[in-house]
């Protein structure tokens, strides 16, 4: 149980699950889901945190783990819920493009991002894939972000790229950061939520709809 | 212990304005707070000249000369902002175009909002810098979204998505240069130190330095609203109210911009001049060209002040871009001299704004006729604003010009003076018809005392442009050669 090599082996499944909730997100279209699978994706990246830090000896990185159990796997999916049970939209409406479309894109981002990480990809190194999944989780957030109209859905978009950044920062580095970064950036995200929370019912508010095709006012 | 100060100061005076209730007691802690981080940045500056870099915090803070003049620019635009806003809000609330409660979002956020600024160039760790750039965008959506208005929560979830996906992207390069540092600087507490990895930059892993460059030039320019991230900008510029809009405009765009150099060092030292100096020339180009047709067409004056201030963040980006002794010089200059002119520039704007209650260029005429200083200094400020001589902004416009052609690059140097020349022109044109034009309809009457708090604010300003344009300081200067330098790697 104490070999590198089964952790590499667990930290590469892991990061693999996160792809796969990834792409999940993207075709499904139930809000409540989609919180779901953004909460599942987070369990994973608690998970990897864990696993590194057991086999670096880095025991900070525990709070690493601990912080995103607590925020992103509990707290965020539970505001955003909260949230949307109370705006009482349940569907995404119809997405730019179908899902079959987004899906070949997401594949394509993907391979990118195995591109862009090639470089940095080496079998010897603690969980090998992780960069390449980090960069895709990065690129298939931003899509995500274009593709979707309800504000709920770009926040989500917004935090799996934070995931995907976390993912690098944990796994890559295989120390993690220095705690007060990490600390500073915990924070962050969860002020940013709420903000973006406010910010979101006042939208509903004035606009009577979460469609944020509707701001659309502002040009030039 | 100056510089936690600095950053405690206004924190602490805008969680105090969370717990008053009176507009005046709001007021009097605000301008009492960058009163206070005025005269500490000035002490800061007086400190670090004699003694040189100083740390604090056991090193979590750190102010060389480019962060201390930084520091001191934003102390002196939220000076001038907070006398501003009393004015400015006063006359908000008595038009109905504000409330209490809006006000009171405006007083507490502010100094958060100021305090976050102030730790981006005050943070060692490049990790709290990003952080503090986060929350700089995060404490001001709420300013954005004052108004309450549709507009308002359109430019607010813009500004946010826009600038959350940026700074996203500066963290993900922020990591990578971690990762690129850490085979040399190994992981320690102090391993995301700029002081630490600036002197080891030669040594980091290029490939990832690069992807890492790339990611933070595209992060920290979104927040610098450079080309084609700049879309958050005319938006949040014209819907924020006037003291927001300009922290915005003089001094986000510093913060910014100092990040990009922090990461733009390390990186010449990495990959050498080329591959930053190209891309950097790039998007400030591509920043300066892309204003000049949208102020040229443009129709509102916030507007116009946006576009405005992405020329002069490409302005920066690329002479920092053409680097040597006299980019980084200029860069610096620029970033001293944008700093200081463009309030004026908001002040003005907003007076206008106020007085006629609307931003249409088309429906106002001749403002020298109803608010004489107004009109005037506005007209100063445009002509200071576009570069004009004897104006300080022309002496690190030209300085950037001349570090283009000994860069060999005068193509570059051509498209760079062709926008700029066409930003004076269309600027030129709009403010002189606003000020000068005939007044179409009936001018009110002459307003005999402007506001005194406004006044003293732009007076206060304008004798700065003034001054700048004829005499730096000698140790202000000083602090300028010594950012130079820091800037220019040597």
């Amino acid at each position: 149980m104490n070999s590198p090599q089964i952790g590499s082996q667990f930290l590469t499944l892991f990061a693999a699950g996160m792809l796969v909730f990834q792409l999940l997100l993207v075709v499904q279209r139930m809000l409540l889901t989609n919180i779901r699978l953004f909460a599942l994706q987070s369990l994973l990246l608690a998970a990897i945190a864990g696993i590194v830090a057991w086999f670096n000896k880095a025991p900070h990185v525990y709070l690493v783990a601990g912080l995103t159990l607590v925020g992103k796997v509990w707290l965020l999916p539970w505001i955003l819920q909260r949230q949307v049970r109370r705006i009482g939209i349940t569907q995404e409406i119809e997405p730019l493009l179908n899902p079959p479309t987004s899906m070949l894109i997401c594949g394509a981002l993907t391979l990118l991002g195995y591109v862009v990480a090639r470089p940095f990809t080496s079998l010897e190194r603690f969980g090998n894939n992780t960069l390449a999944v980090a960069i895709t989780l990065l690129l298939t957030g931003f899509f995500l972000m274009f593709n979707r109209r309800k504000a709920v859905t770009q926040v989500l978009a917004l935090l799996t790229v934070e995931n995907g950044i976390m993912l690098a920062a944990v796994a890559l580095t295989t120390y993690g950061m220095p705690l007060v970064v990490e600390l500073g950036i915990f924070f962050d995200v969860m002020v940013a939520v709420m903000v973006l929370g406010i910010l979101l019912y006042r939208i509903r508010e004035s606009f009577e709809s979460m469609d944020t095709s509707k701001l659309s006012q502002l040009k030039g | 212990m100056v510089l936690a100060l600095i950053v405690l100061v206004p924190l602490l005076a805008g969680l105090m304005c969370l717990a008053t209730r009176s507009r005046t007691a709001w007021e009097w802690l605000n301008l009492l707070a960058f009163a206070i981080v005025g005269a500490l940045a000035i002490v800061l500056a007086a400190n670090l000249l004699s003694h040189g870099t100083i740390t604090g915090l056991g090193g979590f803070l750190r102010a060389d000369a480019l962060s201390t003049l930084v520091v001191l620019l934003i102390a002196f635009v939220a000076l001038g902002c907070a006398i501003y806003a009393v004015g400015y809000f006063r006359r908000e609330e008595r038009d109905g175009r504000a409330i209490a409660t809006q006000l009171r979002r405006y007083y507490v956020l502010t100094p958060l909002f100021v305090s976050m600024m102030l730790l981006v160039p005050l943070a060692d760790s490049l990790g709290v810098m990003w952080v503090a750039a986060e929350a700089t965008t995060i404490t001001a959506v709420l300013l954005v979204t004052f108004y309450n208005q549709k507009t308002s929560f359109e430019a607010g979830w813009k500004y946010i998505i826009i600038g959350s996906v940026g700074i996203s992207l500066a963290l993900f390069g922020t990591v990578m240069t971690y990762y690129a540092a850490a085979k040399v600087v190994g992981h320690t507490e102090h391993g995301m130190n700029w002081s630490v990895l600036a002197g080891v930059a030669n040594q980091f892993d290029k490939n990832a330095m690069r992807l890492a460059f790339i990611c933070v030039l595209l992060g920290y320019g979104t927040k610098a609203g450079l080309v084609p991230m700049h879309t958050w900008k005319p938006d949040a510029y014209e819907e924020a109210p006037i003291p927001t809009a300009a922290l915005f405009g003089a001094g986000v765009i510093n913060c910014a911009i100092y990040g990009i150099a922090r990461f733009d060092v390390l990186a010449e030292k990495c990959l050498g001049r080329e591959f930053p100096g190209k891309l950097l020339i790039g998007f400030g180009l591509a920043s300066i060209l892309l204003s000049a047709p949208f102020i040229l067409a443009q129709r509102n004056f916030r507007r116009i002040l946006a576009y405005s201030s992405i020329d002069h963040a490409g302005i920066m980006v690329a002479a920092l871009g053409f680097g040597g002794k006299l980019g980084a010089l200029g860069a610096t200059l620029h970033m001293l001299f944008h700093a200081v002119t463009k309030p004026l520039m908001f002040f003005c704007a907003g007076n206008v704004q106020q007085q006629f209650d609307t931003a249409y260029l088309r429906k106002i005429r001749g403002v020298v006729h109803v608010l004489p200083w107004t009109g005037g200094l506005f007209l100063m400020a445009t002509l200071a604003v576009t570069g004009t001589p004897p104006f300080s902004i022309f002496q690190s416009e030209f300085k950037i010009l001349s570090a283009a052609l000994v860069a060999g690059r005068p193509w570059v140097a051509f498209a760079f003076l062709a926008g700029v020349v066409t930003i004076f022109a269309g600027f030129l044109m709009h403010m002189a018809r606003l000020n000068l034009g005939n007044p179409q309809v009936r001018p009110g009457p002459v307003v005999a005392s402007e506001c005194p708090w406004k006044f003293c604010a732009m007076i206060t300003v304008a004798a700065a442009v003034v001054m700048l344009g004829f005499w730096i300081p000698a140790p202000l200067y000083r602090l300028v050669e010594e950012a130079t330098h820091i800037i220019g790697g040597f």
